[in-house]
């Protein structure tokens, strides 16, 4: 029963995981990503679109590339032309809104959802999947949650370890000082935000072409905002974004079981996830230290 | 001095170039589909100002968000970001058509403000928790904002579709089922259309255009907003907030209080938003009430360069983009959502043609006034 | 023939040049001085050779080869190292961290950590540096940052170190400590370009000294073959007044009583720890100190925008002190500014009692930079009656208001109507001092003012200030050039680590002894660390800059502190410089 709610939050969280983790590397690297919802959204469209006619496979790529095109929009926007992260991430949640739109009835000749598609065949941890209690959550996996959860590691070293890390976490830091000591201050913010871009467009096609079989408009629901939550829960670490992605995970799966024993209206279940950002940012948000430079537009001095 | 006038012209050229450059784009999106943008821009055109009841729909289309973008506006001018008007305008719509349909026999001068005052206060209501988490809890409030929007969007569904819901509508037995909606909002606080007035001006309106005084009681708003922010001591304190709240609070103005009163007021302004459709369109509030004038209030509070003035304009672009969309999806099969690519591409070339002018200007400015001191 | 020289060069900013065809020779191995007045050109000519400017004419030689410096990246390739006025430090990171940023030992991308603080401290080793490379640089004393800075070029192999106003934040004691370094690294070989305007300074230091003005190079002169007074008639270009016109010393009733005060810090812990002075009507209390010791967060609880945790502030004999223990509220602008306490009218209170405050960030606290200058003019008074009726603003009395500041205060602008961004820096002080005097305040809270200011407009605000205090004002003075305040003040308090440490009449005392007390009276005990550590290796790792000796959390506050103060400094620079940010 616990290892099954237990599976229930990981297939629940993960798309939040992705998300959050892609805003751990462009907030590093300094610039807010509003628009990650934006990029889940393009994620989930062509995420399915990619699987319809070509495979799950071929659905990750085309969301990737789609949703790594949304964030150089968002980099091109924010970090060259040094406009208003906030701003910039809120254009590109609409324009990516109306795009799966008008996509979706060039392609699906309906604005709100695909034909069904294909998922990766689930796989199972052999030897594990022997454990009785453990069995539900080594069993019947879609890939990627492995692929997610081995990103969360994956993401500490190449932040904390790595030369690229270090230099990622400069810029977000003391973009000034980066750039005296010759560091690209651009390129790097451009890397932080791709990356981003990659890691949402997974999350997205986690949830059409994995979690639901198909694209549905609004499929996304807000999880890029929360997202962004959780990797402020998670005090701008991997880790910590991954224990916040599980929090939101475990609250959706159990309001779940919660309506189906409807004693409470499912509206107010549905608010649950959103609550509990609310709360979870109104408590947590003055033990958190974000990067100095989080959020900062960097530019030369001209004179 | 002269020079002034040449930086208020490259000023007003952004929202011009972010056009031109949506409009390209957009072209490109067509031809995309196997369609001809040059026909099609033609047709948006011809269809929306060729026509009267066009017009007319233009302008009922720009009411709500005149409402919006100022609402976004007064939060960008005091250095917030109001991105929960859409929630803010539901709850507030939902509260007037309560108190549209639950207060019986009041006079007309009395049950229609009141309905006003009413959607006000709720979309105020749904302002304040994000306002003090910023101010009392360092919540960022596009998050909060954001958060609210979806409890909004769950809890109006729980409150028309579980609690409210017209369990008397006249349905003949076995057409149909009813509606998930509200009781009928009472005649006595319903917004008069404009037509009568247009007709004393010679002009003679459709019965299918709603177009009501919702439309100049925006314009007013827009005046009103302009000497708020421009010519009044709080106006002055919302723009040093916006600016610099450090300096502010040097300077004794306590931003924490004037950014807790202007996203009120914001949340005022964003209360009265869905009241023209409300008020003359559908007369009651169902589940299908149109949605997303609070996201699109960001793109004319943006395109209108958070002014007044700009808002209006860009109020009226939006309302023919939707308008000519209209026309465009009937008579050249082109999908209406290519409206909502043009406008966040609108969004994003402005904000970029903004920051480049603005610098650009900057510039000039400072080769200006260093030549005076030196 | 000379190691690095330069030809002709020249850049010009809009309305200005900054350099104007500056020829210079220097030699390997030689410590050179280059003087001059804010905005002479010196930073400016530092960043062209630095490689953050590219000149507009002109040519630069190394070892007699020409060479373009198109980016800081080539210029360390060249070997050339800039250790900026504003310590290029990243604060979250290690000392390590920053040493090795940009030019990490790594293996596939990989950070090699051993080597790296193998390399580095073998460095260390050479050059006599003493630090810990596993602290972080937020709790590091500011001489101790100053040495990753050198270091930092020292890592990547600079032959040519550029120090920009390297001693302007450190103590007396400090800056001897710095120079042993320097004339250290210069015996090794390393050439230094020191930049300054401490004549005093560049005495000691140089071998040789090139003086600019206006960006002309004035002329380069030996050491031995020169002094002060003929250095400074250079670098001004007419005898210097060291002399200010100061009336009698007059005190009245105090205006001004701090009892006890503590104040807490950024992180929490007390920034002010027990500080008592008054000052009196018609006098000049000057506070000195390195910057860092508590001096802000002082001025900040005397002016309001931050809260005591004990103790009494009376001004003008009415306790404010009940208005200033209320609990302390984050604010946060967004997620990108920090925290900060919540005004709550508090401000207002203070101000109608008679007090006026001149920040010491004047973009940051004193003006709002988008906003026009008859908009600015008015700040904090656009509710009084004169200029706001029933809420409305009264336009034409404010537009004349400001016009009666900038023709009383010789504030040069082009028009009231442009943004107060776009005025130089001295005209937006003297706008700031116009609106603060104007007011007729009976308390004037004075931070810095004097501050980046050039040589004219100090000595407007240094007269306008006396003029207060002649006029029965009371004023207090912080600043961290010791000279200002010793020549403008009646009294003067010393402040470190958060205490008050001394308070003298200037004259009474040495500047030897202020150095002492600046350094919180354990100068000696400092020297004794240094000397120590340099015998046994590791005995100062710990602390770096004998922390180890003296109250080791004071040192940390201190500097944590200042760290953040510098950083908000630095994104202020950005933002008036590069054209102001969004």
């Amino acid at each position: 029963m616990v290892s099954e709610l237990l599976a229930s939050a990981i297939r629940m969280g993960l798309p939040v995981l992705l998300a959050a983790l892609g805003a751990v590397y462009s907030e590093r690297s300094g610039v807010v990503n509003i628009g990650l919802e934006g990029m889940m959204i393009t994620g989930s469209f062509w995420g399915a679109v990619g699987a319809y006619y070509a495979g799950p496979l071929a659905g990750m790529a085309l969301a990737v590339a789609a949703s790594v095109l949304m964030a150089l929009v968002h980099a091109v926007v924010s970090v060259t032309f040094r406009v208003d992260q906030i701003v910039s991430g809120v254009a590109l949640n609409i324009l990516a809104y109306g795009a799966a739109r008008f996509s979706s009835i060039a392609l699906f000749q309906k604005a709100t959802m695909s034909p069904h598609v294909q998922g990766f065949t689930p796989i199972s941890v052999p030897g594990l999947d022997q454990v009785p209690w453990l069995k539900p959550l080594v069993t019947n996996l879609s890939p990627l949650v492995v692929v997610g959860f081995l990103l969360v590691p994956l993401s500490y070293w190449v932040i904390e370890k790595t030369v690229f890390g270090l230099r990622l976490r400069a810029v977000g830091e003391n973009p000034l000082a980066a750039d005296t000591l010759g560091l690209k201050v651009f390129h790097l913010r451009y890397a932080g935000v791709l990356l981003s871009g990659v890691l949402a467009g997974l999350a997205g096609a986690y949830l059409s072409v994995e979690h639901t079989g198909m694209y549905v408009e609004g499929m996304t629901q807000g999880k890029g905002y929360i997202a962004l939550a959780a990797m402020i829960f998670g005090n701008w670490s991997p880790v910590g974004a991954m224990g916040a992605a599980l929090l939101f995970g475990f609250a959706e799966s159990l309001s779940f079981r919660v309506v189906e024993s409807a004693v409470v209206p499912y509206q107010f279940i549905k608010m649950i996830p959103y609550a509990l950002t609310l709360v979870v940012l109104a408590g947590v948000l003055k033990r958190t230290r974000p990067p100095a430079a989080d959020g900062i537009p960097y530019e030369r001095e001209e004179a | 001095m002269r020079k002034r006038y040449r930086y208020v012209a490259l000023e007003l050229a952004s929202p011009l170039v972010a056009i031109a450059f949506a409009v390209l784009v957009g072209a490109v999106v067509i031809a995309a589909i196997g369609k001809n943008p040059v026909q099609v821009y033609r047709i948006m055109f011809t269809f929306a100002f060729r026509r009267l009841d066009s017009v007319g729909i233009m302008l009922f289309g720009a009411t709500p968000l005149i409402f919006s973008g100022l609402a976004v506006a007064i939060s960008f001018r005091a250095g917030l970001f109001n991105i929960g008007v859409e929630g803010q305008y539901l709850i507030g719509t939902f509260l007037a058509a309560l108190a549209g349909f639950a207060l019986k026999g009041l006079p007309s001068f009395v049950h229609l403000p009141l309905v006003i005052v009413v959607a006000a206060l709720g979309g105020a209501l749904w302002s304040l928790l994000p306002i003090y988490l910023k101010v009392r809890r360092g919540v960022h409030e596009v998050i909060s904002t954001i958060m609210l929007n979806y409890i909004a969007f769950s809890l109006i569904h729980y409150l028309i579709a579980d609690v409210f819901m017209d369990k008397q509508q006249g349905l003949m037995p076995g057409v149909g089922n009813p509606l998930i909606r509200l009781p009928k909002i009472a005649a006595s606080a319903l917004m008069p259309r404009m037509h009568g007035f247009l007709a004393l001006l010679g002009v003679d309106l459709p019965r299918h255009v709603y177009l009501n005084w919702f439309f100049p009681l925006g314009l007013l708003l827009a005046v009103a907003v302009h000497y708020l922010i421009w010519r009044t001591a709080f106006g002055y304190e919302l723009r040093a907030v916006g600016h610099n709240p450090a300096a502010a609070e040097a300077a004794g103005i306590d931003p924490a209080a004037v950014q807790i009163r202007a996203f009120l007021l914001s949340g005022l302004i964003a209360g009265v938003t869905g009241l023209s459709d409300l008020l003359s369109y559908f007369g009651y509030m169902d589940l299908d009430f149109p949605k997303g004038y609070g996201f699109t209030g960001i793109a004319v509070a943006l395109m209108g360069k958070n002014s007044p003035l700009g808002i209006v304009l860009a109020a009226l672009l939006f309302g023919f983009l939707n308008r000519g969309a209209e026309g465009v999806q009937t008579f050249a099969g082109v999908p209406m959502d290519t409206v909502v690519i043009l406008q966040g591409v609108m969004i994003l070339s402005i904000v970029v043609a903004s920051a480049v002018m603005g610098r650009y200007i900057r510039r000039q400015e400072r080769k200006e006034a260093l030549g005076a001191s030196w | 023939m000379a190691f690095l020289e330069l030809r002709e060069v020249t850049k010009r900013f809009p309305g200005v040049v900054a350099n104007d065809r500056i020829s210079l020779e220097i030699d390997r191995g030689e410590i050179r001085a280059l003087v001059g007045e804010n905005g002479a050109g010196k930073s400016t000519l530092m960043k062209v050779l630095s490689g953050l400017y590219q000149p507009d004419a002109g040519e630069i030689r190394l070892d007699g080869r020409r060479v373009v410096i198109d980016s800081p990246r080539r210029a360390i390739e060249l070997g050339i190292g800039m250790v900026h006025q504003h310590f290029m430090l990243i604060p979250r990171f290690t000392v390590l961290e920053n040493i090795v940023l940009g030019s990490e030992p790594a293996r596939g991308g990989l950070l090699r950590e051993r080597e790296a603080r193998r390399i580095v401290g073998e460095l260390c080793q050479k050059y006599e540096f003493t630090l810990d490379l596993g602290a972080r640089v937020e709790d590091l004393s500011v001489g101790a940052q100053q040495r990753v800075e050198i270091l930092k070029v020292l890592y990547r192999g600079a032959e040519i170190l550029i120090l920009d106003e390297p001693t302007a934040v450190l103590a007396p004691q400090e800056v001897r400590e710095l120079f042993v370094n320097l004339r250290h690294l210069r015996d090794q070989g390393k050439t230094i370009i020191f930049i300054s305007h401490k004549l005093d300074e560049v005495l000691e230091i140089a071998d040789r000294i090139s003086v600019l003005r206006r960006g002309v190079l004035v002329g380069t002169v030996r050491r031995e073959e020169t002094e002060r007074a003929a250095l400074a008639r250079m670098m001004v270009g007419r005898p210097v007044l060291l002399e200010l016109e100061k009336g009698p010393y007059r005190p009245g009733e105090d205006r001004l009583v701090v009892e006890d005060l503590t104040v807490p810090g950024p992180g929490g812990r007390p920034a002010v720890r027990r500080v008592s002075l008054r000052v009196r009507a018609g006098e000049i209390y000057g506070i000195a100190g390195i910057e860092g010791n508590g001096q802000s967060e002082l001025v900040e609880a005397l002016s309001g925008l931050r809260r005591a945790s004990a103790g009494r502030i009376l001004i003008g004999g009415v306790s404010v002190t009940e208005a200033t223990m209320r609990r302390m509220r984050p604010v946060t602008e967004g997620r990108v500014r920090r925290a900060r306490p919540v005004a709550e009218g508090r401000v207002r209170r203070l101000r109608e009692l008679g007090l006026a405050h001149i920040p010491e960030d004047r973009q940051r606290r004193g003006l709002i930079l988008a906003m026009t200058v008859w908009e600015n003019g008015v700040l904090g008074l656009h509710r009084s009656p004169s200029f706001a009726r029933r809420g409305w603003l009264q336009v034409r009395p404010i537009k004349k208001h400001a016009q009666s500041l900038v023709r009383e205060f010789d504030i040069r602008l082009p028009g009231l109507d442009i943004p107060v961004r776009n005025v130089s820096g001295g005209n937006q002080q003297k706008l700031i001092l116009a609106r603060e005097l104007g007011r007729e305040p009976t308390l004037i809270v004075a931070s810095q003012p004097t501050r980046g200011l050039d040589i004219g407009a100090t000595e407007f605000v240094r007269q306008q200030l006396l003029r207060a205090r002649d006029r029965g004002r009371a004023v207090l003075l912080v600043s961290a050039d010791l000279e200002e305040v010793l020549s403008l003040s009646d009294r003067v308090g010393v402040m470190y680590g958060g205490e008050l440490v001394a308070e003298f009449r200037p004259g009474e005392v040495t500047p030897e002894e202020i150095g002492h007390y600046m350094l919180g009276g354990r100068a000696r005990a400092t020297e004794a660390a240094v000397g120590g550590t340099r015998g046994a290796d590791g005995a100062g790792g710990t602390g770096g800059a004998g922390g180890g000796v003296g109250p080791a959390g004071g040192t940390g506050g201190a500097a944590g502190a200042d760290g953040g103060v510098r950083g908000r400094g630095g994104a202020g620079e950005a933002g008036g410089t590069g054209g102001g940010m969004a």
